[in-house]
């Protein structure tokens, strides 16, 4: 019971963090279907501050690959920033080939990496056994894991950004109405940009989080297996407002976190059923929560939509 | 006013010109705006009045001419620029995020903020009640746009001009959406702040309301500059004749009408809104018999798009019926309806009247591409039919366009586009035609001509059901008048008794009538 | 040249070529970053493909690359045809994996002869599609979402289906040509032409028919004008009396039935078999993709950019492994795909371009 505790707790933490990028990103009007692709870049990034960090103390550790897997997040975004902000490009598009670049970019990486280490290893694995632990303080069989604080803290912050702060009432606005906003001096460029970069961040610390929630080793071969649009599901089950979507995240989180921990509850067992269902099952819950929440969807109304200067 | 200027002008645009691909929008176009004066651009739709003040208001800039304000050369790069100067505009279609509140909308761009960029918005509360209590602006701060009027939702545009101690205020023809009675009260705030040294460019098509406000007035006509006269030294006559370049005949000839049988019935029809959870259609019931023209008449956003989309089966009813011919088509599809004999020409030609990345062939077989004349038995389009059928509709109702039937409907002119459809609605040979704002946008040859379309299909015995907002469309047109406030039928007029007071009086619902089923 | 230059089609084929060139050349770039030595060797390995193979061997290699050109050209007509109604069906992926299953299932476990199977496979996506569509047309839900939660559903339902029918000694399927003979595709004789490779199939032919109708029904038909205007503008096929939530679905559900058809015609050569352990989507349904949009999202288009995507994929296998992996390839397309979002931009600059040089030619006379 604890462990499944444990589990919903970490997973819904790397649900929120990453649902809280896309809600971001889509108040300043950009849909970032990316976000699977910047949580794999992310990941990457902490993986390689985790393993070659080497012995240092915890606080350094935890410190430093956060921050490297939010640049790294921030960065990628960018390809989204690029396209979606200037370019006027499918979003759909754009945001589905940063995910596919993302894993077969971060595969040839590590490949390359461990090739040079070792001419014999060909895998696409990174490993960070003695990292792992500097993220979890154990009490008493629980082991809290420093992205259970920082996903609370992110909802803060973001709560007080949207609805408290000059940033927030602009930002919002390019998303609802880009040219209210610009009509009053406001960059639409510039917020759209905030809003994918702070996308990008959260979901690059959403990437870290999300390969050291059950395992100390990481192929990036496998990407992070939907977890990116099971956030974005999140959002939208939390109507794109924060508070709601901590509470999505954690009915999301227990539902991913029995796929881990089924064989440890004796009624579930004895039903037999294979292991896949469990691991079906977040994916069920979401199609069948979207099916009932999204006809009374309140998106920001300019999202999706690329804004044009000259359009009034 | 203890004031000194520099100059006597509070702004001038001197000889400015701005380019479109393909389109000169303003070719040498000069205004000098008096301080403390309300100064009206006249022109019609197409001439140029928005391009000259979007470049005044720093969204465009132009290619050619200069700006100076007092007397002083600037640059308006961007709307902040313009702020910066003390320019401020209504626009036309309101720049209000909806699920704001009216406060946030005023503040947003010059918000009150503390350290970090937190929010503080008691003094902004402040500031904003004594300018509405100044001027007359009654507005509630914490209210959400998408909850007011569309009254209110102008005053919040002009408190956001206020709130930002502009000196010189542009308003984007702001009387079109307002009732009479509303437009009084407009016009009497802008005096009000005329006479607190205000500066006002007023835009607008409308002559009486021009002769009535402004002292001065500037007129344009297809991207040039005609000339500026003193309003007190012209008549209406004179300034449609500047606008137009020619002397126009208003008024839509029209013989007598001599209605039949009821051809649409509408009975205690009920729909529900989109956007709020009452209905936007309440018991609503009348006839719209044959050879006659009856308007519903109203402010923008009282049921009337809601009225014709129940009527055109865009939207199911919540309760009533409707009979066309004596038949019941309440629960018919869109395409029955339209096989049953009615036409739509729908209120936003964009939205639905066109598929505008289609050519203007396939747009002219929207209505009817699966008819067996143009689709055959297999499921192929026969091409040949469509191209002889559509070059046929555009010879007949004079559509201009540069490749003829290939041409995308996109590069096609607003008005043109509008003949295509009302070609299309009108040559399925229609037993009712709904027309809804089917002049909305256009210069005055093509109103002229469209409504000459209603006339000449009121007199081939059809049924027409005309939807308008245009108060001088309202007047002429029809041969009823029903006027609709809150999803409700409040009065039925005749054009020729009514007055334009008495009319506003029951769009505003200041007034009403049991109407009674006919 | 210049009246070519300002065609459609034309520019499309500017815009995608641009696209390669750029694709390929930050491939190399990769690969440069990783180790310079060997870079341009296997920068050309990959763009060669089967010519890398002595000349004996390499009608045989094309024919493998044809055998997975195939389904790369129904998945990306999958994806096109929902375009064209403004629907992004990444659940093409799951489609096909549907597809799979029910084709593999079908032959091993009941003994099916292979159109049987082939009908089935094509149901079955049919049937996922449509569930997609209703989630749209019904609910409103999206359809990338849905089409995502679809596929991993898929993913995990074919794992455990098709582990009644695997070998016991390994995580594959059972080989369908040892099992059930009759449920292979027939080769129609192709094979002889390609040195003896028995995965060309009726699959090749049977493509491009499938291309050029859907071709014909994008352009030609009554169907093909309702969906695009309904994509192009859902309120004016609204106002025209379609019927949008069939469409909606019956697009889906066709998009389905092409991506469910290219799982039959992979699996069913023997090519393939179906690894009941692997913890990924098969990358055919993104790959689908790539070649919609490089193809123009034109069916015929669809047919070339399938194989060139096909064929680098393939050529993947021929870098230098001492120190590169073969999805350098996975890297070109993906980059493709991510270039393709800049296609409309490009065509927008060339127009403008044009249309400058003509306001200048207009000038001078």
């Amino acid at each position: 019971m604890l462990l499944l505790i444990q589990y919903t707790l970490i997973f819904a933490s790397v649900l929120l963090l990453v649902a809280l990028g896309g809600c971001i990103s889509e108040h300043s009007g950009v849909i970032n279907l990316g976000l699977e692709g910047i949580m794999v870049v992310g990941a990457l990034g902490g993986a390689l501050v985790m393993k070659s960090l080497g012995t240092t103390s915890a606080f350094v550790m935890v410190l430093v690959a956060m921050l490297v897997a939010i640049l790294s997040g921030m960065l990628y975004s960018c390809l989204l920033g690029v396209a979606a902000i200037h370019f006027k490009a499918d979003q759909t598009l754009v945001g589905i080939a940063m995910n596919l670049l993302a894993t077969a970019a971060a595969t040839v990486f590590v490949k390359a990496m461990n090739v040079a280490a070792n001419p014999d290893n060909h895998s696409s694995e990174i490993e960070y056994i003695s990292a792992r632990k500097m993220f979890i303080v154990n009490i008493d069989g629980f082991e809290f894991n420093w992205f259970m604080l920082v996903a609370i803290i992110a909802v803060v912050l973001v709560y007080v950004l949207l609805y408290k702060n000059r940033l927030g009432l602009r930002l919002m606005a390019c998303g609802e109405h880009p040219q209210a906003a610009a009509s009053v001096g406001v960059s639409v460029y510039k917020m759209r940009w905030t809003g994918v970069l702070i996308s990008g961040a959260l979901g690059g610390l959403g990437g870290l989080g999300y390969i050291l929630a059950g395992v100390s080793i990481w192929k990036f071969e496998n990407g992070v297996a939907g977890f990116g649009f099971l956030a974005l599901a999140v959002m939208i089950f939390g109507q794109w407002k924060p508070t709601r979507i901590a509470v999505a995240a954690l009915i999301f989180g227990l539902f991913r976190a029995l796929s881990n921990t089924y064989t440890g509850f004796p009624f579930l067992t004895s039903l037999n059923l294979p292991g896949n269902v469990y691991n079906m099952m977040p994916y069920i819950v979401c199609l069948i929560v979207l099916a009932f929440t999204s006809k009374a969807s309140r998106a920001p109304k300019a999202e999706g939509i690329p804004y044009d200067k000259g359009s009034r | 006013m203890g004031e000194t200027h520099n100059s006597e002008y509070a702004i001038e645009m001197l000889h400015i010109t701005k380019r479109f691909p393909g389109i000169i929008a303003n070719d040498d176009i000069t205004l000098q705006l008096r301080h403390g004066e309300i100064h009206a651009l006249l022109g019609e739709n197409g001439a140029g009045k928005s391009t000259l003040m979007s470049v005044l208001f720093g969204l465009y800039q132009a290619e050619e001419g200069t700006i100076k304000k007092d007397g002083r050369e600037v640059r308006i790069n961007n709307p902040n620029d313009a702020n910066n100067l003390g320019i401020g505009m209504v626009h036309q279609h309101f720049k209000l995020v909806e699920c704001f509140t009216v406060l946030d909308n005023i503040i947003m761009g010059v918000e009150p903020v503390g350290a970090l960029g937190f929010l503080q918005k008691k003094q902004a509360r402040e500031k904003v009640i004594a300018l509405s209590e100044k001027y007359g602006l009654q507005v509630d701060p914490d209210a959400k746009i998408e909850d007011i009027t569309v009254g209110m939702q102008q005053r919040t545009e002009i408190l956001k001009m206020l709130y930002r101690d502009n000196e010189i205020l542009i308003f984007d023809e702001p009387t079109a959406v307002l009732t009479p009675q509303e437009i009084e009260e407009l016009m009497q705030i802008m005096r009000n702040l005329a006479a607190e040294g205000k500066s006002i460019l007023f835009i607008s098509h409308k002559l009486a309301e021009i002769m009535a406000v402004a002292d001065r007035c500037t007129v344009l006509r297809k991207g040039r500059y005609i000339g500026t006269v003193e309003t007190k030294n012209t008549t209406m006559e004179e300034l449609s004749a500047m606008m137009v370049g020619r002397n126009v005949n208003f008024h839509v000839e029209k013989q007598p009408a001599r209605p039949g049988d009821a051809v649409l019935e509408v009975k205690h029809m009920t729909v529900a809104s989109r956007v709020h959870n009452n209905n936007a259609v309440k018991d609503v019931s009348f006839k719209v018999r044959r050879g006659e023209i009856v308007c519903i008449a109203g402010i923008d956003g009282n049921g009337q798009s809601e009225l014709v989309y129940g009527i055109t089966g865009l939207e199911p009813l919540v309760s009533g019926s409707i009979l066309l011919d004596g038949k019941d088509i309440t629960k018919a599809s869109i395409r029955k309806r339209s096989a049953s004999g009615m036409s739509h020409i729908p209120e936003d030609r964009h939205k639905h009247g066109l598929v505008l990345d289609y050519s203007l062939e396939y747009n002219m077989v929207l209505q009817t591409y699966f008819e067996s004349r143009f689709t055959d038995r297999i499921g192929f389009l026969r091409r040949k039919n469509i191209r002889q059928y559509s070059d046929r509709l555009i010879d007949q109702y004079d559509v201009r366009s540069g490749q003829g039937s290939i041409t995308p409907a996109r590069s096609m002119s607003g008005g043109n586009q509008q003949k295509a459809i009302i070609a299309r609605e009108i040559d399925k040979n229609p037993e009712v035609l709904v027309a809804v704002q089917p002049t909305r946008g256009l210069d005055v040859g093509a109103i002229e001509y469209i409504h000459k379309q209603l006339v000449a299909q009121r007199d081939a015995g059809k049924a027409v059901l005309l939807i308008s907002l245009e108060l001088d469309e309202v007047m002429d047109v029809p041969d009823r008048i029903l006027v609709m406030y809150e999803g409700e039928i409040v009065g039925e007029l005749d054009p020729k008794q009514t007055t334009q007071e008495e009319l506003g009086l029951y769009m505003a619902g200041a007034k009403r009538d049991e109407v009674k089923d006919q | 040249m210049r009246k070519a230059l300002k065609n459609e089609g034309v520019q499309a084929f500017i815009a995608s070529i641009f696209c390669i060139l750029l694709g390929v050349l930050i491939g190399y770039i990769v690969l440069l970053c990783i180790n310079p030595s060997g870079a341009s060797e296997s920068i050309l390995n990959v763009i060669k493909n089967f010519l890398y193979k002595k000349p004996a061997r390499q009608m045989k290699e094309l024919g493998n690359t044809l055998a997975k050109t195939m389904p790369l050209i129904l998945c990306s007509l999958s994806i096109l045809f929902s375009y064209k109604v403004g629907l992004f069906n990444i659940g093409a992926a799951g489609q096909y994996v549907a597809g799979a299953c029910a084709s593999l299932y079908a032959a091993l476990a009941w003994g099916w002869g292979w159109l049987p199977c082939m009908i089935f496979a094509v149901v079955a996506g049919a049937l996922l599609g449509s569930i997609t569509g209703l989630l749209k047309a019904y609910c409103n839900v999206n359809e990338v979402i849905s089409g995502i939660m679809l596929n991993w559903i898929c993913l995990y339902t074919a794992n455990t289906l098709l582990t009644n029918v695997k070998e016991s000694t390994s995580p594959y399927t059972m080989y369908l040509d040892k099992i059930n003979k009759s449920s292979l595709l027939p080769t129609l004789g192709l094979d002889r032409v390609f040195g003896n490779n028995e995965n060309v199939t009726i699959a090749v032919p049977l493509t491009v028919v499938v291309a050029v109708i859907v071709w014909i029904i994008l352009g030609k038909t009554k169907l093909g004008y309702e969906l695009k205007a309904t994509g192009n503008n859902r309120n004016a096929a609204k106002y025209a009396g379609m019927a949008q939530n069939r469409n909606i679905i019956l697009t889906l559900a066709i998009s389905g039935a092409l991506a469910g058809l290219a799982a039959s015609l992979l699996y069913q050569t023997g090519y393939m078999r179906w690894e009941c352990t692997q913890s990924s989507v098969p990358a055919m349904g993104f790959n689908g993709i790539a070649a919609a949009f490089l193809g123009g999202l034109h069916p015929i288009g669809a047919i070339f950019s399938s194989f060139f995507i096909q064929h680098i994929t393939d050529g993947g296998q021929y870098v230098n492994t001492n120190f590169y992996s073969s999805q350098i390839s996975d890297v070109i397309s993906s980059v493709i795909i991510y270039l393709c979002g800049f296609v409309l931009f490009i065509k927008l600059t060339m127009k403008k371009f044009l249309s400058k040089k003509d306001e200048q030619k207009g000038a001078k006379q």
